[in-house]
Formats: C-alpha cells, structure tokens, sequence
C-alpha cells in the first residue's frame, strides 16, 4: 500500500539564524539560474552572462565603488520610507520628497553662490530636509487632520514634485548660458559635497552611516522610539494605553521626508553638480522595496540598498558585453525579489511531510 | 553533467573570442530609450549597424540609460573597457560625458545635441530643422483651415527650433497658416501623445505633425481623417492615408565618416551640425495625396537650403508678440540657432 | 468655447477615462478582499500585450481583450502565490509584480513594436447617440467603453448584495471573524485577486486594442499607478470608481486643450492640474468622515495555521 504523505506547516518558534541566509542564497541562486534559461534562449552564453552580472555588480574594486555610490541615495530614502512603515503608515512619497530635496538644496547654491562652503553646505542640507520633510509633512497631517489615506496623497504629491522640479528647471532657475536646456547653473565649487581621497565616493556615505546609527539608536534606546515600536504594532492598543500616535505619524512622515531630502541634497550637489529634471529615476520607489526586504532594520536596510544598487550596476555590464536588452534586467530583477520573498516562507515557518493515518 | 561542461565550454569560448579581437577598434552608443522603440534610439541604432558593418570594427550599445549619474556610470565603464570611440545620443549625457573624457584623455567622446567640447570631446547634431521647413511648407499648403497641429514633448530649444522653422515653412507657401502647439512632456507615452493631438484636431488643426518618438498621434489624424507629418523616420505604414511626408534622420554616413576619422588619427575636437546637404536629414517620400506642383515646390527649395541660397532661417523674423528678433537680410550665428528660446509669430503656444 | 468644443472633450474624458476605471475597478476587487496588490502598472502592460498579440494572430479583437484579462490575471496569480501562500510581503511582491510586467512586455512585446491589429473603433448607439449632449459624449464611442458602463453597477450589486460579495468583505475587514463564520479566507482572497487581476488586466487591453491600435512600448505610461490611487479616492466602492477615473481622465484632456488652444501657462504647471485636483476634490469629499473606509485588513496576509 503506498503511504500517503501530506505536508503540513507551523511557525517556526526559534528563527532560521543562519540557515535564512541559505534560504536568500538559494532563492536568487533559483532566479539567476532563470535568468541564464532566459539567455540561452536568446543564443547567448548563459554562464558568461552570469559572471558578467556578478562580475559587473561586485566583481571589482571599480564595481564596488560604483554600487556605493548608486547605493547612497536608495539607503537614505529607504531608511525614511522604513521608519514610518514601522509605525504602519503607507508612505510612498520618497521620490516627490527626493525632488523637495534638490530643489531645496539647489536654492541657496543658487542664491548664495559665495558664501563659504563651510556655510553654503550645511544651508543646502538644512534646506533640503526641510523641504523635503514640508512635503512629508502635508500627508502626515491629512493623514491625522482629516483621516486623508496617505498612499493617495503621497502618489500624488510625487507626481507634483517632479513637476514643480521640472517648471524650476523649464522656467526661473534655467541656466542663461545653457542654450536654453532645462538645467540651473552649475553649482559654485562651494556647494559641491567632495570625493573622500582619491575615490569617487563622497562625503554622503558618511551621512548614511550617522543616519543609520542614529536611527537604530532611536529605535532601541529612546523612549519615543519604543512608542513608536509599540503604536507601529498595534496602532489601537498603543492610542489606548495614551501613546501619541497622531504626532508620531506626522514625526516619521517629516523624519522620512527629511532623509528623502537629503538624498536629493546629495544627488544634486555630489553627483550632478546642479539642478536638473533627470536627476529623478526613481529612487523613491526603490526604496520601498528595500525597506521591506530588509525587514525595516538599518543595517539590513544598508545591505539590501547595497545588493540591489549592485544588481542594478551589474545589469549594465551584462548589457553592454553581451548585448541583451535593457528589459532584461527588469526581469531579473523582478524574479529575485519574488523569490527572495517566497524563500522568506521558510524563515518563519517550517514545512513537515507526515503521513495520514 | 554533459550540458555544464558544454556551457562551460561556451563561456570559455565567449572570452576568447573577446579577447581575440582585442585589436579591433572599438565604438560604444548610449541609448536613452529601447533601440526597438522606432523612434530617436532606433535611428541612432541604424546608424551603429553601418559602423558595425565596417571591416575591423566592433560596436555595442547599451539602451534605456536614464540621464544623470547612471549615465556617468555606463561611460566610464566603456572608457575602462577599452573602447576608443564612443557616441551618447541625448542632451542629458552632456554633463556627465563632460566630466568622464576629463579622466579618459586617450578616448574619443562623440556627445549628440549638447553644447561642451573638449579636447577628446566633440559634438554633433543634425540640421533637422531644415528638413522641419520643407514639411511645414507641405502641411502648409496641405491644410484647409488654415491650423496646423504640433504634437511636442519638452520645450527645449531643439524643439522649438523645429517648431519655428515648421511654422516659417508653413507661412511661406501659405501666409494665413498657424501653427498650435501641446506639450506632452514626454517621449514616448502614446496614449497621452494621441490624446494630445486629438485636442489639436478638435480646435481645428487638420494637419498634425510630431516631435515624439511614439507614431500615435499620427493615427489619431488618421482616424479623423486629417493629415500628418512623422518624424524620426518614414511613418507612413502608421497611418497610410494621412501621412504627408516625415522629416526623417539619416545617421549612419556621419557615424562611419566619424569612425574612419578617429581610425586614421585625423580626428580634431569640434562641433558638427550637418543638414539635408549632406543628407543626414531628409524628407521621407511623398504620400500620394501630395499634389505634383507642391512635391516640385518643395523640392526646388530643398535644393536652395542644401546649396547655402535660401537659409531656413533669414530675416525678417519675428516673434510671436511681433517684435523683430532677427534683422532684414540676417541670419542668425549656430550658437542663436541651438539657443532658440522664442516661438516666431505664426506659433500659438507657451515655451516653458 | 464652443459646445463642439465642450463636447469633444467630455467624450475625450470618458475615453481617457475608460482604462484607469477597468484597472480601477479591479484593484477595488482585490482590496476589498483585503490584499494590496500594488503590481497593477505590470499586469495592465501584460493585459495590454497579451491582448494585441491574440487579436493580431486570431483576428478577432474581443478575444484578445478577454485573453488580455485572463493574462493579467495569470501574472497577478504570481502575487496570490506569493502573498497568500508563502506569506510573502505584499507590498513587496507588487512592486517586484510592476517591475516584472513591465520588463516581460517590453522583452516580448519589441519584436512588434509599430504592427498594428485589429481593434475596436466607435460604434454609434442607435437612438441613444441622437439625444442632445448625452448622445456625443456617451454613446459614439467603443463597445469597451459601453462594456465598461455596465461593470461598475454590476459589481456594485456584486459586492452589497449577494453573499458571495458580502463574504469578500468580511474576509477583507475581519479574516479571524471571516473564518470562525465557516468563510475560507484564502479561497476568497485568491479570486479577489484573480478577478482583480483579470479586470486589471482588461484595462491593459484597451489601451492596445482600443486606445492606440498599435503595439508599442510603455503603453500603460503611469496608469496602474493612477488606478491604485483611484482605488482610495473611490472609497473602494464601484461607483465612485467612475467619477475619480473621469475626473483624472477629464482634466488630462483639458489640460491638453487648454495648451492647444493657446493659453500662455508653463506646461509644468497645467500638467500638474489632474494631481492637484485630485489631492483636492479628496480633501474635500473627506470633510465630516470619520475614516477613507478602507478594509480593515488591508495589506496583513493572514495565516492560515492551526
């Protein structure tokens, strides 16, 4: 008689440790292997493209400074976005608070060209978050105010603040000797965030460092911290037992614009050197999928950021060597998070055969 | 096991062969949007296949590279692959080509419709806006209302060149014509870009012509019955019985000419702006509903364009609000022309 | 300003309008359900390539449309296996859903860039195209345009007054109470997704088959994205769903004449109007509620342990 065996699940009580790095690994390892079908298919060679990817991403001190850089600006969305999705606030504003942040960081490069950059660089960062957590700050309040859904609210503000970039560059703040591209002057040498030593990388990544420790720190030692730990896992419990859940929404939602901004600060001072519409490609919905890959935990934040922005590096190298579309990164990309998150199953819960009796 | 160690074999391969042609020249574009897009990047694309098809040359490409930082990153890399000459093809890699060929001085650096030079970095661009002229001339004398409907994406200069000249060409054969303009500020989205010439035909446009790389608003005269104008390259298969022509790229010629140049080390820095004479614009065939005094009219003043007689751009022009912005008997200096911020009169529009 | 001119764009509304209500409309299914399936931009491309290349091999527009949602609905199953069986992040799996979609329509669909197929053109309603106003601006349009009349009443009736409906709901504001009550909370989330997906899906089609009548790359052009926040403005309810998607679709067209006809304003600023109208029109409409009425289990998966 053949034994009839039927899987069964229950939640882990001890977590995976060690063993959820296997399940990652193996994950991407199932979504690479895919991605080398896929090239096979298109009479390319598949192990080559493989290394190529990896290679590209990680395989070179060259890689690795580019995957940093590209790097900086998702953490730093990311860490934001993260922080008000703990408190269970859906905000998917990052990217229009990004564009809040250059526009703001551009207005005193532009205004006070002279100034010392000992000055002008604390005044464009100051500026940027501030910008940056104004526009967060206005879903925050609806959200509490008026019990205004913040998806909708942020989606849209996204949309008008990659507008109200775009009239700036189109319009006031176009730069006279650019034959009328839509583009600021260039920064003054002063309000250029620099390179650390020879590297390309700049003074940024220290930013995402002291944002990052500062942030765990938050969370783990201070009081509000804990509320805010405390209300993100149950919002009802925590307005019972008096927690102010109402100005904690508004707080992440400035806190989270704030480092939104400052990546724009970053992008626009560091990167391009001036105000211009394709300084946004999106980092503000990278974010997203970062924050919650990671579990909404800064140092893991920082090592998914990391990956990705590496993946995404590394896409172009296999782009460029062996001539596949640009699509086909997305589709790489889309089928290792897929299965990232469906080997997360495995962390949380274990899978037994039994038989039936 | 078989099929690893064949896969492996392949790899191994792959790099030989990549290394074995080492000694070729090597020629890298940057794409800002799909090559199959058949619009800007797949006109471009054509013109890498004639390079490709020299003897001793190798080319790749890499496509949708968004314009700021992630531009920086694609052509450094190319500079660090070892390749010797490469092109970027869109305004908003001007920057970042700018500062790359400061770290590569042994590469040569090609930037499309920019303005910096270097040492090792020239840059080029197209006279479309001759060609803009000789289709305004068709879809001015075309038009029966008098309105021409002008699909556009972004209000830079490039745009509003061709704007003008369209508008120039089209009061020349018909002084009443003007011309209404609806920016989409997009590329290519082609429901909104269909949308938006919907629009220009309901306020009575009944010729449609197009700055975009989608061919939707050229279905959308179709359908309506009006006229259209196509851009990029020939789009009557889009809409067969309202495309009047197309002022359609050319790039190929310039791109070999540009490789041979750098391959026998006579290439100088500088700024190049060829046009219908040396046919890296043109205008695509006639559709057949042109009658065959206008095809005679318009090319007799392609020709006088192409020989330096008859300049797009000659005096007196003036602008929308009426004010003389180039003089009796001038023409204006390249660097006014890739400056152009105004409309002539004769537009109706914003330029921001 | 002319009543031509007034017409023209009311029509012009209803059929911008008609894409983002399909997508609209089926994201509502799948909310209410209680799962947040943020992959409508992905699946709406699917849907838009799926249903243009069965039209243009079979001929026959309406099968492509109906495959076009069946597509949609296959992609968005992804979502469902992800979310509902491995317990998967659902904000996650729909992001990763939107970059799939996207990259998987333009990896197949370049091939076919600028061919055409057949598709669907406007169809004059006897009688009812004759009435003065209405009959331009409602009835000279597609038969999806009519198709799409018909849905939003229907799933009106569909999710207050049947069961089946009812049951939807409660497994999306309550599963624990859902399931106590005999309800199999995954059986009803899985077709909140799949129909969802499959509406989703049709809102793609149309794009390709209706729309435009040509393949090309982003169609869908940010529309998931609008339908995901129509979802919310429409208080999740069927019918409203009809006026947020011709308010957005409406003011996009107006926008676009009102350059055409040669007001002086900086494009920026006119192409921020269905945004801010929109942020606002909700603002307003929010005054005196007590809450947007979401599902109360939105976006928490539910386990199905013992």
């Amino acid at each position: 008689m053949i034994e009839m065996r039927y899987p069964t699940v229950s939640r882990r009580t001890a977590p995976l440790g060690w063993g959820s790095m296997m399940v990652v690994a193996g994950a991407i390892a199932l979504s690479l292997a895919a991605g080398a079908a896929m090239l096979a298919a298109h009479g390319k060679a598949p192990l080559t493209g493989i290394w190529l990817l990896f290679y590209g991403g990680f395989g070179s001190g060259w890689a690795l400074e580019d995957s940093l850089l590209k790097a900086i600006p998702i953490f730093l969305c990311s860490l934001g976005v993260g922080l008000a999705f703990r408190l269970q606030v859906w905000n998917i504003g990052a990217e229009g608070q990004f564009a809040l942040g250059a526009v703001g960081a551009a207005w005193p490069a532009l205004t006070f060209p002279q100034l010392p950059a000992i000055l002008l660089i604390p005044a464009m960062m100051a500026a940027a978050m501030i910008a940056g957590g104004l526009w967060g700050m206005i879903p925050g309040l609806l959200k509490t105010r008026l019990q205004v859904n913040e998806i909708i609210i942020t989606l849209m503000l996204n949309y008008i603040g990659i507008l109200l970039l775009d009239y700036l560059c189109y319009g006031p703040w176009k730069d006279p000797v650019s034959f009328g591209f839509p583009m600021s002057p260039t920064f003054s040498p002063h309000a250029v965030v620099g390179t650390i030593g020879s590297s390309r990388i700049h003074w940024g990544l220290f930013f995402c460092i002291g944002f990052g420790v500062a942030m765990w720190i938050f969370l783990r030692f201070t009081r509000l911290g804990y509320e805010l730990r405390a209300s993100g896992e149950n919002p009802l419990a925590a307005h019972y037992a008096g927690l102010p859940y109402r100005r904690l929404v508004v707080m992440v939602m400035v806190v989270g614009g704030g480092l939104a901004g400052c990546a724009g600060f970053l992008e626009a001072s560091a990167n391009i050197n001036r105000l211009q519409p394709s300084i946004m490609v999106g980092y503000g919905y990278t974010a997203i999928i970062v924050a919650w890959l990671a579990r909404l935990n800064p140092l893991q934040i920082a090592v998914a950021a990391y990956l990705l922005a590496g993946l995404r590096v590394g896409v172009e190298n296999l782009q460029l060597d062996l001539q596949v579309p640009a699509a086909f990164g997305g589709i790489v990309e889309g089928l290792i998070l897929l299965s990232v998150l469906a080997g997360g199953f495995f962390n949380h819960y274990r899978l037994r055969f039994r038989s039936r009796s | 096991m078989k099929k690893i160690f064949f896969w492996m074999a392949c790899a191994v391969l792959t790099v030989f062969v990549a290394g074995a042609g080492a000694e070729e020249m090597k020629v890298g574009f940057v794409y800002v949007s799909p090559v199959g897009d058949a619009g800007w990047s797949y006109a471009h694309d054509q013109g890498r296949l004639s390079v490709e098809a020299l003897d001793g040359v190798s080319t790749s490409f890499v496509e949708s590279v968004p314009e700021g930082p992630d531009s920086e990153r694609i052509i450094r890399n190319m500079a660090r692959k070892g390749f010797d000459l490469i092109f970027a093809t869109s305004y908003g890699y001007m920057d970042s080509m700018a500062k790359v060929a400061k770290e590569f001085p042994g590469t040569i650096f090609m930037h499309c419709s920019g303005f910096k030079t270097a040492q090792n970095m020239g840059n080029y661009f197209g006279r479309m806006y001759q060609a803009r002229f000789l289709a305004g001339m068709t879809a001015g004398a075309m038009s029966r209302s008098n309105t021409l409907g002008y699909v556009a994406a972004f209000p830079i200069p490039e745009v509003i060149r061709g704007i003008n000249a369209f508008t120039l060409g089209a009061r020349a054969v018909n002084p009443e014509a003007t011309v209404r303009v609806v920016w989409t500020k997009t590329w290519y989205d082609p429901a909104t870009e269909k949308e938006a010439a919907k629009s220009l035909l309901d306020v009575g446009a009944d010729v449609i012509a197009q700055h975009q790389d989608s061919p939707s608003p050229q279905e959308a005269a179709q359908e309506r019955g009006a006229y259209s104008v196509g851009y990029n390259s020939d789009m009557s298969a889009f809409a067969p019985k309202a495309h009047l022509t197309a002022s359609i790229w050319n790039w190929g010629p310039f791109y070999v000419r540009t490789v041979e140049q750098v391959r026998s080390g006579t290439w100088e820095s500088g700024s190049w702006w060829p046009g219908l004479k040396e046919g890296l614009v043109d205008l695509a065939p006639f559709g057949p509903m042109v009658p065959e005094n206008l095809k005679t009219l318009v090319l007799e003043r392609k020709s006088r364009i192409e020989n330096g007689q008859a300049p797009v751009f000659s005096g007196p022009i003036a602008d929308q609000k009426g004010n003389l912005r180039i003089a009796e008997g001038e023409t204006p200096s390249d660097e006014a022309l890739l400056g152009m911020t105004w409309f002539v009169k004769g537009v109706i529009g914003s330029t921001q | 300003m002319t009543a031509d001119f007034f017409l023209s764009l009311l029509a012009a509304t209803v059929q911008s309008g008609t894409p983002i209500l399909f997508a609209t409309l089926g994201e509502i299914i799948t909310e209410r359900s209680g799962v947040l399936n943020l992959g409508v931009e992905g699946i709406m491309m699917i849907g838009a390539l799926a249903g243009f290349l069965v039209a243009r091999e079979t001929g026959q527009p309406a099968t492509g449309f109906f495959i076009g949602g069946v597509c949609g609905a296959l992609l968005a199953s992804i979502h469902g296996g992800i979310c509902l069986g491995l317990q998967g992040n659902q904000v996650v799996s729909g992001l990763a859903l939107t970059i799939l979609g996207f990259s998987l329509a333009e990896y197949l669909g370049t091939p076919f860039i600028g061919q055409t197929a057949p598709g669907f053109f406007a169809v004059p309603v006897p009688l009812l195209s004759r009435i003065p106003w209405v009959g331009p601006v409602f009835f000279r349009q597609d038969l999806l345009v009519y198709l799409s009349y018909l849905l939003p009443p229907i799933l009106w009736w569909l999710l207050s007054h049947t069961s089946w409906g009812l049951s939807l709901r409660a497994v999306g504001e309550n599963p624990d109470a859902a399931k106590a009550a005999g309800l199999s909370v995954a059986g009803y989330r899985w077709a909140g997704i799949g129909l969802g997906g499959f509406f989703v899906g049709l809102g793609g089609a149309y794009l390709s088959l209706a729309y435009t009548h040509l393949w090309t790359n982003n169609l869908s052009a940010g529309r998931g994205w609008i339908a995901v926040a129509l979802v919310i403005f429409a208080f999740w309810r069927p019918m409203r769903a009809v006026a947020g998607a011709y308010l957005f679709g409406g003011v996009m067209a107006f926008q676009l004449r009102l350059q055409a006809m040669g007001t002086n304003l900086p494009s920026s600023l006119l192409l921020m109007l269905p945004y801010v109208l929109t942020v606002l029109v909700l603002v307003l409409s929010m005054r005196g509620k007590k809450r947007g009425e979401a599902p109360a289990a939105l976006g928490i998966n539910f386990e199905p342990l013992d």
